[in-house]
């Protein structure tokens, strides 16, 4: 059936909308640069979403928990190869996902025989500097959506990854209206945390809710889920940015 | 399959198909065993055999590294290693650095071959923070202290062959008790638990006699040693082996070049700067 090429776009179209459909309730990541680093935010019931790939990248994914822990552990692996055989310096996020991860997603993808990744994955990395932060999402597909343009220089301070393209689009304009670069690390998780707000509450395209529709959504998930927070800290006193915060650093965001 | 070809790297975990499967979750939390996998394990090309001694395989001087001590003091433990790398007679090097940080409270101390030892090292920092990222925990101090020993027993049939002894020292701080511990290990990988005080290399009876000394007619056991205290009895043993041990370099104050000296504890590692050392050189070693 699928030698015949319609046949073949028709399958691949179906499997994309049943993936979709799939990957439509995740809860949203958000991840922004703030005065310190970069910090990942999420709510999170059962699953841990946020994870250390290596010493300045950080990932986080919504998907099937099975296809998350493949994708992480190939990421830890490529990534500890080539720090390990080479040097730390030469791990980079860039030739990570679009040499290694991108062409696996897209082949598993396409191949109508074998399973496809059901994950959508945000990954960020620490530069030396700060304009060489960068934020990339990867796609079930192996599509890229890097915030820098062509050759992934950084030249948005966020990512962000949710379930539906609405839901991205809204986070993404809420983040692009203000500036959150300069921020200390308690407004910063209060910043995620609202436009993690606005990406649960997004249902569709459409003017964006309110401060109080946000407050009382907000308060409502925060009493069945708890708010998972990771930095890549630019001052850390070992090579590994990478932490997660603890509790007493959260409390009081809501 | 379709885009076979453009998967570059070593690229097991995400290999289809069952086998690829298999091999990948065999030891999902081995980096020692991924890098075998990929053919990228360390190890020496050796073309025959050859009695140990000055020469390594082949008649090929081989450079070694040579005493380093460690003990346990009222401030954690403290680790220190003469800064020499020789070859036969000659000196190769005199700016190593023998005392290795492996993560955030664990540290190695090298005595033998420091090609081996180096990259023992390596294998050692990337393996455990490899197992921290891949099973979301840290490794066992236990799981630690035998990664090493692996390594060394790895590593044994180059020995053997008369290329690459490497006889490390171990300290870290325990979390869960709270507690300094410190190992010392032979060339087959053998783990010992030292109580107080281990010692290692060419230059090491002397240092050895000086800490059991020290420790048992010092006046206060070694344990009880204040941070100062403890490093003019490290600094003066590993003068004490320079003085007698050929491949133990003294302290070279034209150029500024001091062992080096490193204390783990419960707040993490910290590596004691010239300035203290040379104080302590000017007013209590020399």
């Amino acid at each position: 059936m699928t030698e015949e090429p319609y046949r073949w776009v028709e399958a691949i179209s179906n499997r994309r909308e049943y993936i979709q459909n799939q990957l439509a309730g995740g809860s949203p990541i958000v991840a922004l640069r703030y005065r310190d680093g970069l910090l990942f935010l999420t709510l999170s019931r059962e699953r841990q979403k946020l994870f250390e790939i290596y010493d300045r990248i950080a990932m986080g994914a919504i998907g099937h928990p099975g296809d998350i822990e493949r994708l992480r552990m190939a990421a830890i692996e490529v990534a500890s190869t080539e720090g390990f055989t080479r040097s730390a310096q030469d791990v980079s996020l860039r030739r990570l996902a679009a040499f290694s991860l991108s062409p696996a997603l897209k082949a598993a993808f396409e191949q109508l025989y074998g399973p496809p990744y059901l994950a959508r994955m945000l990954f960020a990395e620490l530069g030396r500097e700060s304009d060489g932060d960068l934020f990339v999402r990867i796609d079930f597909d192996g599509s890229l959506h890097a915030s820098g343009g062509p050759h992934m220089r950084s030249f948005e301070a966020y990512g962000v990854l949710a379930g539906t393209a609405a839901q991205t689009q809204a986070m993404e304009r809420q983040l692009a209206s203000g500036s959150h670069a300069a921020a200390d690390l308690k407004d910063a998780l209060q910043t995620a945390l609202d436009v993690w707000t606005i990406g649960f509450l997004t249902r569709e395209e459409g003017e964006p809710p309110g401060p109080e529709a946000r407050a009382a959504a907000r308060a409502e998930q925060l009493r069945e889920a708890v708010i998972e927070a990771v930095v890549l800290e630019r001052g850390a006193p070992q090579a590994a940015a990478y932490r997660v915060l603890r509790p007493e650093e959260l409390a009081g965001i809501a | 399959m379709m885009q076979g070809m453009t998967r570059p790297g070593p690229w097991t975990a995400l290999e289809t198909g069952p086998d690829a499967a298999a091999t990948a979750s065999a030891q999902p939390a081995d980096f020692a065993a991924l890098l075998r996998r990929n053919g990228l394990y360390p190890g020496f090309p050796a073309h025959s055999a050859h009695p140990a001694g000055a020469a390594g395989a082949g008649g090929i001087p081989e450079t070694q590294a040579t005493t380093i001590l460690a003990f346990k003091f009222a401030g954690g433990v403290l680790m220190a290693g003469d800064r020499r790398a020789t070859a036969g007679h000659t000196v190769v090097f005199d700016r190593a650095d023998k005392v290795i940080e492996i993560d955030r409270h664990s540290l190695m101390a090298i005595a033998g071959v420091p090609a081996t030892a180096w990259e023992m090292a390596r294998v050692l920092e990337h393996s455990f923070q490899f197992y921290r990222r891949t099973q979301l925990q840290e490794m066992s101090l236990d799981g630690k202290v035998r990664a090493l020993s692996k390594l060394l027993r790895d590593n044994l049939s180059f020995v053997m062959q008369g290329v690459g002894v490497v006889v490390p020292l171990f300290a870290t701080h325990d979390t869960v008790a709270g507690t300094p511990r410190l190992y010392f290990y032979d060339a087959m990988g053998a783990q010992f638990e030292a109580a107080d005080y281990a010692v290692s290399g060419s230059g090491s009876p002397a240092v050895r006699s000086i800490l059991y000394y020290a420790n048992t007619w010092g006046g206060r056991p070694l344990r009880e040693l204040d941070r100062r205290d403890a490093l003019v009895i490290a600094l003066r043993a590993l003068d004490t082996a320079a003085e007698t041990d050929t491949a133990t370099g003294g302290v070279d104050r034209r150029g500024s070049v001091y062992p080096v000296v490193k204390i783990v504890n419960g707040e993490g590692i910290s590596t004691l700067p010239d300035e203290e050392l040379a104080e302590i050189f000017r007013t209590e070693v020399r």
